[in-house]
C-alpha cells in the first residue's frame, strides 16, 4: 500500500487556482522532489499536504487515512512533518528550545532523547550552539535546524521545500548529505521541492514535474535532467 | 529621590505592568488587542460584592478570608477569560486582527451594561482589607503595608511567569506560537490550548489588578477598567506590541514617570501630569514607532 495518497487535489487562492486535477501516490521510504518554474504550486502542494492551507477539492492519505481537512497540529500528530520555504525557524528561541517545540505531542518521551543524541551528531553545531538563540544562526545552519526540528517530531513522512534557497552550493551539499543519511537512518518518506533538477538528479530519486498547478511529469530524477520535458515545461510545449 | 517616591513608583508601574502582561500575552498568541480587558478587570472588582444597585456595597466574595479569596478571584478571572474566548473569539478565531479588535470592543460594552444593569452606575465604597492601610517604617519612609505587599505580588507574578515561560512546555508552546503560530501548529502544538492558556492566564491577571485597584482605593466603579485599560495599552504599544517583557519595562516605566511628575511637577501644572506622561509617549513613538522592544515575530523574516 501507498504511504502518501494524493487524489484530484486542488488549491485555490480566492479566484486564483493555485492547484488543480493533482494526482500521485508516494511509497514507503521512497524520495520524490518536486520541481518546476515559480509559481507551478509546489509550495502549495506541500502546504496543502500539511494542512496550512485547505484543499478546495480532493483527498490526502496516509496509511489509509484521511488528512484532508484536519488541522495542521493534526496531521502533526499522525506523522507528517513540514520544513517549510524560508526555514521560519523560532529566531528568538534557544536552538534547544526549537528542537523541543514539536515533541510536546509525542507519546514516547523517552526517545526524545535518543533522537535529540541523534541530529546533534548528524549535525554537530546545533550541539555546539544549543543554548544560542536560533536567529544568531547563519542561514546554512538554520536550514539544518529547520530539518532537525522536523525530525524531532519523530515523523513518517517529512516534507523539505526548497532546502537550498540562498544557500552556498558547498553547504547545499552538506544538507543534502545529512537529508539522504537521516532518511535511510529513519526510513523515512521523503517529498522535497527542489528547483535545480540536476541537483535532485544527483540526489537520486522520483521526480514530479508541476507546471501551471498540474503535474505534468513523473519519473526519475536521473532521467528528467537530459529530457525534454524540463524545457517544456518551463517554456511550454514547441506548436 | 527620596525613598517614599520609590515605593509610590515601583507600586503603580507594577499594576500597570500586570495590566500591560495581560494585554500583550493575548496579543502575542493571537494578534488581538483585547480592549475588553478592562471590563475584566471591572467584573472581577464587581464580583467581590452581592449584586443590587444600592449606593452601599455588601461584601460577597470579598467576605472571604483572603488566602481563599486570592485563588478564588484568580479562578474567576480565569474563567470569564475562557468563557469569552469560547463564547467570542473563538468563532472569530480566523478573522482579520482588526475585526477582533472590533469583537473585543464589542464584548467590553456588553460586559460593562451587564455590570450596570446588575449593581447601577454609581461608584461604592468597598472596604476590602482596610487594615493593610497600616504605614510600616521602611528606613527613613513610611510606607502603606499594602504599598509592600503589591510591590511583592508583582515581582513574585513576574518571576512566576518568566519561570513559566522559560521552564515548562505550554511556556515553551506560547513563545514558539507568539513567533510563528502556523509554523508551531505544524510541529503539533494545539492551538486552542496555547490561545486558551494565555487567556486563562490574563483573566487571572485582570483578577489580580482588580484586588489590587479596590484595595488601593476602597471604591468598585463600572468604569474603573477604561483608565488602566488605556495606560495598559497604552504600555503594551511603547513596549513593542507583542513583547512580554517590552510591556512590563513599559508598564513600570509609565508609572514611575507618572509618580515622578505627581512629586515633582508644580502644583498649577499638576491638573496637566498626564498630557506630559502622554507627550513623553509620543516622543518615544516619534524615534522608536515599533516599540522600545520590537518582538522576533514582528520583524520580517528572510
Amino acid at each position: 500500500m501507498s504511504k502518501l495518497a494524493v487524489h484530484d487535489l486542488a488549491v485555490r487562492y480566492g479566484k486564483l487556482t493555485a492547484l488543480a486535477e493533482v494526482s500521485f501516490t508516494v511509497a514507503e521510504g521512497e524520495r520524490v522532489f518536486i520541481s518546476g518554474p515559480n509559481g507551478a504550486g509546489k509550495s502549495s502542494l506541500l502546504s496543502a499536504l500539511a494542512g496550512a492551507v485547505r484543499a478546495a477539492h480532493g483527498r490526502i492519505e496516509m496509511d489509509g487515512d484521511i488528512l484532508s481537512g484536519l488541522g495542521p497540529e493534526a496531521i502533526a500528530r499522525r506523522g507528517l512533518s513540514m520544513v517549510p520555504e524560508g526555514r521560519r525557524i523560532f529566531a528568538g528561541l534557544t536552538v534547544q528550545e526549537n528542537l523541543m517545540v514539536g515533541t510536546g505531542m509525542r507519546r514516547d518521551r523517552g526517545a526524545v532523547a535518543d533522537d535529540l543524541e541523534t541530529v546533534f551528531n548528524a549535525f554537530p553545531i546545533l550541539r555546539e550552539r544549543a543554548r544560542a538563540p536560533a536567529g544568531a544562526l547563519s542561514g546554512g545552519q538554520q536550514q539544518m535546524l529547520a530539518i532537525s526540528r522536523a525530525l524531532m517530531t519523530n515523523p513518517k513522512v517529512i516534507l523539505v521545500d526548497e532546502p537550498s534557497l540562498g544557500l552556498a552550493p558547498k553547504v547545499v551539499d552538506e544538507v543534502y548529505d545529512r537529508l539522504t543519511d537521516l532518511q535511510t537512518l529513519r526510513g523515512l518518506t521523503m517529498i522535497i521541492v527542489e528547483q535545480s533538477s540536476a541537483r535532485a538528479a544527483r540526489v537520486g530519486g522520483r521526480m514530479l514535474l508541476m507546471r501551471s498547478g498540474r503535474i505534468v511529469a513523473d519519473g526519475d530524477a536521473t532521467g528528467f535532467a537530459a529530457r525534454d520535458l524540463l524545457t517544456e515545461a518551463y517554456f511550454g510545449a514547441p506548436t | 529621590m527620596s525613598l517614599q517616591l520609590f515605593f509610590d513608583a515601583l507600586a503603580l508601574g507594577g499594576i500597570y505592568a500586570i495590566a500591560a502582561l495581560g494585554i500583550a500575552l493575548i496579543f502575542g498568541v493571537m494578534k488581538l488587542v483585547n480592549f475588553a480587558h478592562g471590563q475584566f478587570i471591572a467584573c472581577a472588582v464587581f464580583a467581590l460584592i452581592l449584586p443590587s444597585t444600592d449606593a452601599m456595597a455588601v461584601l460577597g466574595l470579598g467576605r472571604l478570608p483572603a488566602l481563599v479569596l486570592v485563588p478564588v478571584m484568580l479562578a474567576f478571572g480565569a474563567g470569564l477569560a475562557l468563557l469569552a474566548e469560547a463564547l467570542v473569539f473563538r468563532p472569530m478565531r480566523n478573522a482579520s486582527p482588526v475585526a477582533l479588535m472590533v469583537g473585543s470592543f464589542a464584548l467590553g460594552v456588553a460586559l460593562q451594561n451587564l455590570l450596570l444593569v446588575l449593581y447601577g452606575g454609581r461608584p461604592k465604597a468597598v472596604s476590602l482589607w482596610a487594615e493593610l492601610g497600616h504605614p510600616v517604617q521602611v528606613g527613613p519612609a513610611e510606607v502603606p503595608l499594602l504599598q509592600l505587599i503589591v510591590i511583592a505580588a508583582v515581582l513574585a507574578i513576574l518571576l512566576g511567569l518568566a519561570v513559566m515561560l522559560r521552564r515548562t512546555r505550554i511556556g515553551l508552546e506560547m513563545r514558539a506560537a507568539a513567533e510563528d503560530f502556523a509554523m508551531a501548529r505544524m510541529l503539533g502544538v494545539r492551538a486552542n490550548r496555547v490561545i486558551s492558556g494565555a487567556f486563562a492566564l490574563s483573566g487571572g491577571l485582570a483578577a489580580v489588578v482588580a484586588l489590587v485597584l479596590v484595595a488601593q482605593t476602597g471604591v468598585a466603579d463600572v468604569r474603573m477598567g477604561g483608565q488602566i485599560m488605556l495606560v495598559a495599552f497604552i504600555a503594551t504599544v511603547v513596549g513593542g506590541m507583542g513583547s512580554l517583557s517590552g510591556a512590563v519595562a513599559a508598564g513600570l516605566g509609565i508609572g514611575a514617570v507618572s509618580a515622578l511628575l505627581q512629586a515633582g511637577l508644580p502644583a498649577e501644572a499638576r491638573p496637566f501630569r498626564d498630557a506630559f506622561l502622554y507627550g513623553g509617549v509620543i516622543l518615544v513613538l516619534l524615534f522608536r514607532p515599533q516599540g522600545l522592544f520590537a518582538s522576533a515575530g514582528s520583524k520580517p523574516r528572510v
